[in-house]
C-alpha cells in the first residue's frame, strides 16, 4: 500500500484534513528526541474523540496497518518513532481537561493534555501534580503514562504510575476498556490499568486518564553540598533520610559542574569538590530547618561533606536546581552517548566504580559525566565524544560500552532503562533486565490485547 | 570604615501574588517571604567592600516584626557583622522607614549607607532618597558600580540613555541597581555562625518614630487578563480581522 492508499482507509473516519500525508507533518510527527531513525510514517492521524480512536484501531486491524501512538514525542528511546510506514495516531487534538472533583482530588484529562498544562491546572486549584521533568512543557499525559515517566521528584512522589487512578483505553483489538474508574481501593483481580502504564503503546491507545493530585509543597528549600567521594554521597543520603522527608536527592560529578558553570550558571561555592549533591525538602517550620542544619553539621564533622549552601528564596531554589537541570543541555555540544540505568540504592557506589573501571581501561580518552536521581538508584551515564574522534567511530565504540555496562547492570540485577523506556534503542538489550521466561509472558500479554500485532510493532521487543 | 545596610523582608520574587477577594491588598497568608532582591545586592556590595579591605564592619538593619529576623540572619550569614531590627507590627511606609533609619544612623555613625533602590513589594523607590535628605547626606542612586577611595566614593549610576559617574564625600548614601553585582549564596557553615552574631531589637519609641501608615490604599486590582490569541487561516483573513476587528489598519 502506498501512503495515499493508507490515508484513504482513515479519511472516512477523520476527513482528509485530519489525515496528513505531507512531508513536513511526516517529519514532525514521525520522530522523537532520539533522531537516530529517519521518520517515514504513511499518514498522521489526528483523532478528536474516543469513537474516532476506536474506529481508527478497528480499521487498522481490518487492513493490517501498524499504528504508532504519539504524544509530545519527547522520548529518548525511539518509542514513538514511525520509521516503517506506520500510521501515527497523534493525540494533540485531545487536549482537554474533562472534569475535576475537589473531594476526590482527581482530575480527568484527555491523553493529549500537556504535562505543564496539568501542573498549572493543579496549581489553580491549590493542588500539585508532582511528576516533573525537563520536558514537562511539551510531553503529554498519555505519553507519560505509556512510559511510566519518572523525573526529579520520584524519591518522594514515585513514578507516574502512583498518580493514575483511572484509564480509558482502546485495546489493540479495538475494544474500549474503562480501567479502575478513579477508585482508591479496588481488589477485583488483575489490574489492567497497570499493564497499560509503561506499555509504550504496544497494547493499545490511552484516550483519557484520571489523575490524582497532591497538596502543594510548602517552602521548598534546596541544599547543594560538596562531597569528597561517592561513598560519602551515600552516607549523606542515609543520614538525611533518617530524619527528613526529602523531595529530591540528586547528584552530579565535578565534570558535570564544570560544563554547567561554563554555561553561565552561578557557582554555589568557591572551592570545587569531586561530587555534589542537591537535596530538597519542605521547610515547614523552623524546627525542620534546625534539623537540616544539625544534619549538615554532623556530615561536616564526619568529613563526608566539605562545603554547602542553602537557598534563601525561591529564586535561589531555581538557580540551585539549574546546576542539575542544565547538565544535559550544557554537554549536548559534545555529542554525548547517554544511558539511563538503575540499581538498588545500596549498590550504587559499587556499580558506578565498576562502570568507570571498564570504560576507562578500554578508552582512557573518554570523558565520563555522571549525574542523576541517586536517591532512587537512577543514574544517567554520559560519555562525551573526544573531539578528535569521528562521530561514527565514537558511537561504534559506545555500542561496545553499552554491552559492558548492561552486563554490569545484569550482575547487579538492575534496570537497563530506569525511566526512558525501551522503545527501539534499548530493545536489543531487554534480556539483560528481563529473563527469557518473563519476556515470553510479556509477549503473551501483548497477544491478548493486540492479536494482529498492529500496536507500535518493533518497540519493546520484536514479534519473534 | 563602617557600613550600614538597611534591608527589607518582602514577598519572594518568584511567588505569583494573588489579589484578595475584597481588593484590600495582596494575599500574604502562607506566602513565601524573602529578602528584597535589591537588598541582597546591597548586602553583597558591602561584603565585597569588606573583603577588599575598604570596610571593617557591616551593620544590617530592618524595620518590621519578629519574622524579619530570618532575613537579618541571612544577611549575617552572607557576611554582615551585626544586625538591628526596629520593632513594628505596622506595614511601615517609606517616610517612616527613612526616619527610623535616620535614628539608627545617628546612633551608629556609619561612613556609608548602602540600600536597595526600591523594594519589590511597594515599588516606591523613595526610602534611600528620603533618608539621604533627612540625614543631610550626599546620595548616589541606581548604582551599577561603587568604588571607595579615601574619604570619597565614586558611584556609577544607570540613568536614561547611559551611565553617569558621580563622586560623593563620605559619609554618603548609595542605592543599588540590578547590575551592581551578583549576590552569592549563604553557605551552610556561615548560616551556623550567623546564629551567634548579635541581633539587637529597638522599639519604635527608642527610635522616636510613629509607624502608623500615612498613605491609605483604597483598592488593589489584578491587571486585566489578556484574551487568548487565535490562529488565522490565511493572509486575507488576517488583513480582514486587522481591519474590521482590531481596527488597526
Amino acid at each position: 500500500m502506498n501512503n495515499t492508499q493508507v490515508a484513504a482507509i482513515f479519511e472516512p473516519i477523520l476527513g482528509a484534513e485530519r489525515c496528513l500525508t505531507d512531508t513536513a507533518s511526516a517529519e514532525q510527527y514521525g520522530t522523537d528526541w532520539t533522531k537516530v531513525w529517519e521518520p517515514a510514517p504513511s499518514v498522521v492521524l489526528l483523532p478528536e474523540t474516543l469513537e474516532e480512536v476506536q474506529a481508527i484501531v478497528r480499521a487498522a486491524n481490518e487492513h493490517g496497518v501498524a499504528l504508532v501512538p504519539s504524544g509530545g514525542r519527547t522520548g529518548l528511546s525511539a518509542g514513538a518513532v514511525a520509521a516503517k510506514g506506520e500510521a501515527v495516531v497523534a493525540m494533540d487534538r485531545m487536549n482537554k481537561v474533562l472534569s475535576y472533583n475537589p473531594f476526590d482530588r482527581a482530575v480527568k484529562v484527555q491523553a493529549g493534555v500537556i504535562t505543564q498544562q496539568l501542573q498549572e491546572f493543579a496549581e489553580e486549584k491549590g493542588l500539585f501534580y508532582p511528576v516533573d521533568f525537563a520536558s514537562a512543557g511539551s510531553s503529554q499525559i498519555g505519553g507519560n503514562i505509556g512510559t511510566n515517566a519518572g523525573g526529579i521528584k520520584v524519591i518522594r512522589y514515585g513514578m507516574t504510575r502512583e498518580w493514575v487512578s483511572g484509564l480509558t483505553v482502546v485495546t489493540g483489538k479495538g475494544d474500549v476498556l474503562e480501567l479502575n474508574n478513579g477508585l482508591m481501593k479496588n481488589a477485583t483481580g488483575y489490574d489492567l490499568r497497570h499493564l497499560f502504564i509503561g506499555s509504550e503503546g504496544t497494547l493499545g491507545i490511552i484516550v483519557d486518564a484520571t489523575i490524582q493530585l497532591a497538596r502543594q509543597p510548602e517552602n521548598l528549600t534546596a541544599l547543594v553540598l560538596g562531597v569528597n567521594t561517592f561513598d560519602d554521597i551515600m552516607k549523606v543520603l542515609h543520614a538525611f533520610q533518617q530524619k527528613l522527608d526529602l523531595t529530591a536527592f540528586e547528584f552530579f560529578s565535578d565534570k558535570a559542574m564544570a560544563h554547567v558553570l561554563a554555561h553561565g550558571v552561578p557557582e554555589p561555592f568557591a572551592e570545587r569538590t569531586p561530587f555534589y549533591c542537591l537535596l530538597e525538602f519542605e521547610q515547614t517550620s523552623e524546627a525542620v530547618g534546625e534539623t537540616a542544619m544539625e544534619l549538615f553539621s554532623h556530615c561536616l564533622e564526619e568529613g563526608w561533606v566539605l562545603d554547602g549552601v542553602m537557598s534563601q528564596s525561591l529564586q535561589q531554589l531555581d538557580q540551585l536546581w539549574q546546576l542539575r537541570e542544565r547538565i544535559s543541555e550544557s554537554i549536548a555540544p559534545h555529542t554525548p552517548y547517554k544511558n539511563d540505568i538503575s540499581v538498588t540504592v545500596s549498590q550504587v557506589p559499587e556499580f558506578v566504580a565498576a562502570v568507570d573501571k571498564v570504560v576507562q581501561e578500554a578508552y582512557p580518552d573518554f570523558e565520563i559525566v555522571w549525574f542523576g536521581h541517586i536517591g532512587d538508584g537512577n543514574m544517567h551515564l554520559n560519555i562525551l565524544k573526544p573531539e578528535s574522534l569521528p562521530k561514527e567511530e565514537f558511537f561504534e565504540r559506545c555500542n561496545e560500552v553499552s554491552k559492558w555496562v548492561f552486563e554490569i547492570v545484569a550482575k547487579h540485577k538492575g534496570s537497563i532503562s530506569a525511566e526512558h523506556g525501551v522503545g527501539m534503542t534499548k530493545k536489543p538489550y531487554l534480556g539483560y533486565s528481563r529473563s527469557e521466561a518473563e519476556i515470553a509472558y510479556l509477549k503473551a500479554i501483548k497477544a491478548a490485547f493486540d492479536p494482529n500485532h498492529i500496536m507500535n510493532p518493533g518497540k519493546l521487543f520484536d514479534k519473534e | 570604615m563602617k557600613v550600614l545596610v538597611p534591608i527589607k523582608r518582602v514577598v519572594d520574587h518568584n511567588v505569583k501574588v494573588r489579589v484578595k477577594a475584597d481588593n484590600s491588598g495582596v494575599d500574604l497568608a502562607n506566602v513565601k517571604m524573602a529578602m528584597n532582591p535589591f537588598c541582597e545586592i546591597a548586602v553583597e556590595e558591602a561584603v565585597r567592600l569588606k573583603e577588599s579591605g575598604a570596610v571593617s564592619e557591616i551593620v544590617v538593619v530592618t524595620i518590621g516584626a519578629k519574622a524579619a529576623d530570618e532575613q537579618l540572619r541571612t544577611a549575617l550569614a552572607l557576611g554582615a557583622d551585626r544586625a538591628i531590627r526596629v520593632e513594628t507590627e505596622e506595614d511601615a511606609q517609606p517616610l517612616a522607614i527613612a526616619k527610623a533609619l535616620k535614628a539608627v544612623y545617628d546612633k551608629e555613625s556609619p561612613n556609608l549607607v548602602i540600600l536597595g533602590k526600591q523594594a519589590i513589594d511597594g515599588d516606591n523607590n523613595q526610602t534611600g532618597q528620603m533618608f539621604a535628605a533627612l540625614a543631610g547626606l550626599p546620595q548616589g542612586t541606581f548604582a551599577s558600580e561603587v568604588k571607595v577611595e579615601g574619604d570619597k566614593v565614586q558611584v556609577t549610576r544607570e540613568i536614561d540613555g547611559g551611565l553617569q559617574t558621580v563622586e560623593l564625600s563620605l559619609p554618603a548614601v548609595v542605592t543599588t541597581d540590578l547590575r551592581l553585582n551578583e549576590p552569592r549564596y549563604a553557605s551552610l557553615p556561615n548560616i551556623m555562625k550567623a546564629k551567634k552574631k548579635p541581633l539587637d531589637v529597638l522599639s519604635a519609641d527608642e527610635v522616636g518614630v510613629d509607624f502608623t501608615p500615612k498613605v491609605k490604599v483604597l483598592k488593589v486590582e489584578a491587571p486585566a487578563e489578556r484574551e487568548a490569541g487565535i490562529i488565522v487561516g490565511s493572509v486575507d483573513e488576517l488583513v480582514e480581522k486587522l481591519k474590521n476587528e482590531a481596527k488597526v489598519i
